[in-house]
This record gives C-alpha cells, sequence and structure tokens, in this order.
C-alpha cells in the first residue's frame, strides 16, 4: 500500500525514505511470522531502518506464505 | 455431576428432550436424557476428564445466519432447510447425485443401493446450484452419492457448477472407477474437480471385508496411483470403527506421509451409528480425545494429541484437526492456529487483516550493495516447499440419535442439499431413530 507517510518517490523514480529524506537502497530484511522467518532483501532505509514491501509482494507471496502457514 | 444442559432426542420415537452433560464415575463426559415413553438413555461423549473437555471448547461465537431462512415452526431439529434459528450459512454442501453404488457397504450414511435407482436430472441439478447460489453460495461442492463415479456425465456436472460460479469441488467417491479407468482422474480434474476424498480403511483388506463387504486395498492403490499421475488431490478417509479398524490409525497416516503430495491429508470419520449400520453401537463409540490418542499412540509420537484443535466454524466438539510442514528428514512441524482463524469457508469471507499487520518487518539494517533492489526467493522456496510437504489430519465426529445435541446441530455447516428440504445440516438430515426411520431421507 503506497502511504505516503513512511516514503516518496523522488523525480528520478527512486523510492525514499519519508521521516529521512534518503533515498531507500537494498538490505536485508526478515519476514517472521508464527515462528518463521524468511530473510529477504528489499529497498530499506540505511538511516532509519524503514523497510519497503511492495504491495505486489505482500498480497502476493507474502499473503500466500501467510496462508500456508496457517492452520486452515 | 451436572457439567451442562442441551437438548436431543429420544433414540426411539425422536422427540425432544431436556438432555445433560455428566461427568460418569469413570470420569468422563456422558450426555443423559429420558424420554417420558422410552425410558431413559446414557452416551459417551468425550472420553477424557473434565479438564481436557472444557478446554476444547475454545472457538468463535460468531454467528453466520442463513441466508433467506425460512421460519421455524416445530423447532429443531424439524425446521431443517435452513432455517432462522440456525447459527451457520453454510460452508460445505453435499449434493448426492444418485443413490446408485457399486459397493453394498455394511455402514451406510446414506444407505445406498436399498431403494430404486434414482439420478437427480441435470435439470435438478442445475436447480440446486441456483438455489445454493441464491442461499449463501458459493459454498465448497461435495459430490456424493450414492457412488457419484457411477454417473457418466460427472464431468459435465462439475462443469456447470463452475459456470454457475462455485469454485471448489470435492468428489466422495470409493475410487474403483478411479483405479479402474487410467485416464479418469485426468477427464475430473480437467472438468474442475479439485481434490478426491477417498474412502480408505486401512491396508488389511480384513478392514474393506468387514467396513465395505469386499477386498479394495488393491484398488485404492490403483486410484492413488491413478490420481497422482493426473494431479489430482486425495485425502484419505478412513471410516474408524471400535474392533474393526481402531488400531490402523497409525499404519493410515504413515501411509499417507509416504504417498505426499498426491495424498494431501487424512480425514478420519469415526463410524456414524445411523442409516446402514451392520454394526451393533458401543458403548464407549470413539470419541475425540480417544481418537486423538490412537493418533498419538500409534505414529509413536509424532503426531501428538496436544496438537489438534476443534473447528472455529463448527461447534468445537464436532471435529478436530491439525496441519503439519514435513521436513526432509520426515520430522513434522505443527503449523500454529492463527487466532480466530475460521474453517474452509471462502476466503472472500475472511475479515483478514491486511497482511503487513501480520508480518514484522524485522530489518536486520546492514545493507548490501546497490543493485536489483529485492530478492526474495526464500518466500518462492517456502511456497514450493509447502505445496509438496503440508499435511492436514482431521476428523469430524457425526451424530446418532444417541448423542445429538442441538447445540452441536445449530452450528453445523456442513449440509445436504435437495429439492424438498433446501440446505439440512448433515447429522439431521442421516438422523435415523433405533428402526432406521428418518427425518429428511427418502421423504
Amino acid at each position: 500500500m503506497a502511504d505516503k507517510n513512511y516514503y516518496s518517490i523522488d523525480p528520478m523514480g527512486r523510492l525514499k525514505c519519508h521521516k529521512c529524506g534518503i533515498p531507500l537502497i537494498k538490505g536485508k530484511a526478515k519476514f517472521m511470522y508464527l515462528d518463521n522467518g524468511f530473510p529477504v532483501e528489499l529497498p530499506v532505509c540505511p538511516e532509519c531502518g524503514f523497510v519497503y514491501v511492495p504491495e505486489e509482494l505482500a498480497l502476493g507471496k507474502v499473503l500466500s506464505v501467510e496462508k500456508a502457514l496457517e492452520d486452515k | 455431576m451436572i457439567i451442562g444442559r442441551t437438548k436431543s432426542v429420544c433414540p426411539v420415537c425422536l422427540k425432544v428432550l431436556q438432555a445433560e452433560k455428566v461427568t460418569g464415575t469413570d470420569g468422563y463426559i456422558y450426555m443423559e436424557k429420558t424420554c417420558p415413553e422410552h425410558g431413559s438413555f446414557s452416551s459417551l461423549i468425550w472420553e477424557d476428564r473434565l479438564p481436557g473437555y472444557m478446554r476444547w471448547s475454545i472457538s468463535s461465537s460468531v454467528s453466520e445466519p442463513p441466508v433467506d431462512g425460512k421460519k421455524p415452526e416445530k423447532g429443531c431439529p424439524y425446521d431443517c432447510g435452513l432455517c432462522t434459528d440456525h447459527l451457520r450459512k453454510g460452508c460445505c454442501v453435499l449434493l448426492e447425485l444418485t443413490n446408485r453404488c457399486n459397493l453394498r457397504c455394511p455402514v451406510c450414511f446414506a444407505s445406498a443401493g436399498e431403494a430404486a435407482p434414482h439420478d437427480l436430472s441435470m435439470e435438478e441439478i442445475e436447480k440446486q446450484y441456483d438455489y445454493l447460489m441464491a442461499h449463501g453460495g458459493p459454498f465448497n461442492i461435495q459430490l456424493s452419492g450414492g457412488e457419484p463415479t457411477m454417473r457418466d456425465d460427472l464431468p459435465a456436472i462439475i462443469r456447470l457448477g463452475r459456470e454457475k460460479g462455485f469454485s471448489f469441488f470435492q468428489l466422495n467417491t470409493n475410487g474403483i472407477r478411479l483405479a479402474e479407468e487410467t485416464e479418469y482422474a485426468e477427464t475430473l480434474k480437467n472438468a474442475g474437480l479439485n481434490t478426491v476424498f477417498l474412502q480408505f480403511d486401512g491396508l488389511d483388506d480384513n478392514v474393506y471385508i468387514t467396513l465395505r463387504g469386499k477386498p479394495l486395498l488393491d484398488i485404492k492403490r490403483k486410484a492413488i496411483e491413478n490420481c497422482a499421475s493426473a494431479g489430482l488431490g486425495i485425502v484419505l478417509v478412513p471410516v474408524i470403527a471400535r474392533d474393526v479398524n481402531e488400531d490402523k490409525a497409525g499404519k493410515i497416516l504413515q501411509f499417507a506421509l509416504d504417498n505426499m503430495p498426491a495424498v494431501r491429508g487424512v480425514h478420519f470419520q469415526p463410524v456414524s451409528y445411523f442409516g446402514r449400520c451392520g454394526l451393533d453401537r458401543p458403548d464407549k463409540p470413539v470419541t475425540i480425545p480417544a481418537m486423538l490418542r490412537l493418533i498419538e499412540e500409534q505414529t509413536g509420537g509424532l503426531m501428538k494429541a496436544s496438537d489438534f484443535s476443534g473447528g472455529g466454524a463448527e461447534n468445537p466438539y464436532c471435529s478436530f484437526h491439525a496441519s503439519y510442514m514435513r521436513h526432509s528428514n520426515g520430522s513434522l512441524k505443527l503449523l500454529q492456529k492463527k487466532s480466530g482463524s475460521c474453517c474452509c469457508c471462502t476466503t472472500s469471507d475472511d475479515s483478514r487483516e491486511f497482511v503487513a499487520n501480520q508480518w514484522d518487518g524485522e530489518g536486520e539494517r546492514f545493507l548490501l550493495p546497490d543493485g536489483e533492489m529485492s530478492e526474495t526467493s526464500s518466500l518462492d522456496d517456502f511456497l514450493e516447499q509447502a505445496r509438496q510437504n503440508t499435511f492436514a489430519v482431521s476428523g469430524m465426529i457425526f451424530q446418532d440419535a444417541f448423542n445429538l445435541d442441538l447445540d452441536r446441530l445449530k452450528r453445523c455447516y456442513i449440509c445436504e442439499v435437495g429439492s424438498e428440504h433446501g440446505m439440512v445440516p448433515f447429522c439431521a438430515y442421516n438422523l435415523t431413530d433405533i428402526q432406521g426411520r428418518s427425518l429428511y431421507r427418502n421423504g
């Protein structure tokens, strides 16, 4: 979800951290859910550690993994 | 000691009676009731002590009333169809396509093969699909019978359902046709079938002779092989009966694990003492805790009784359920129950919170050189692993006239659908008195 409170897109099309005002760069992050961890690399803010999760990732693979981990 | 009150029926006349849940002298939980005309009845409902019984009762209290329910007149369980007193709108619906069957099982809740052969016409089936869509559908459709594969137009029936907007089709089958016709599984899959619920009572032909009237193990194996070749998922469905195959649960589970990913899980059904049941009702029918103990003992603790919980949408005392992920070394990891999660209902109905709230973006906060901005292969790897290695173990304890609990029945979401009564909860539809007379079936 494009939430303008957390990031913005500069004229060059780069993602910027709204709080720190600097471009996001590729960084390591880990999704945690129900005691499972998934190391990924995503755009992060080198200053505050904000991780940008693209909507299509959140509603796609991440949601699928969440469903797979849940006891339905 | 009385621990609860509910309503039930007299097993002789099916009149509604007040019933009490009590702890017996053995510490287990019983249902007791007295018919002024036919005497007192006591039935084991929970083969464990009170704390375990109480702990099991964790479920959603949210009700989902039926869509366009009918006004009750005589009261539960006589007004099913569904009536406005029912607390569930339905989730899985059985469509009995035919009463023909190529077996004559000594235990058959549908009493298949006894009456004159009758198939639902395609027009009737279309009418039922339309009725379901107008009453809260789409639901998960269970193609049932009789033996539904007796019909040559089964693929057309599935295709018609898909055109009507149903997206999940399950075939309840003995597997004979799937075994005998190599291409049949693929034909059904191409028509839109999602999964096969295969009667599978053990790995020993004596069990089949007792429960199904003939040896069938080779047929079961062949059916599984053919479904696997077609990429059609299978759930093994063992009926479990005291002194027949209660000692076979572990072997069935191991066989299922050995045949993953074609076999997706095992769904136990302790035998129901309604319809045509050639077995005497034992003093201690298999209850949920007894079934879970059998599973734990016979899997050597690979699956533990404590792994399981009751259903969230139905009454928790109707079912048990656990899901696992199999690791490459053969060990199983229990998948945790997400609090508030519901049953197999359509995900569109889930009030799922936005996924970002469920995940903790725990940044490790050290950086890599610039380049491609994301790399998520761990998620891809997991999804592939999950597809191949998740395994569900579940079971449902159907009710009969001895242990029928109307509080449970009111939360039933598995319905039979028919033109005469509409959607009728499974345990009401199949309820028979001790003479075998039914409230709803055949009339």
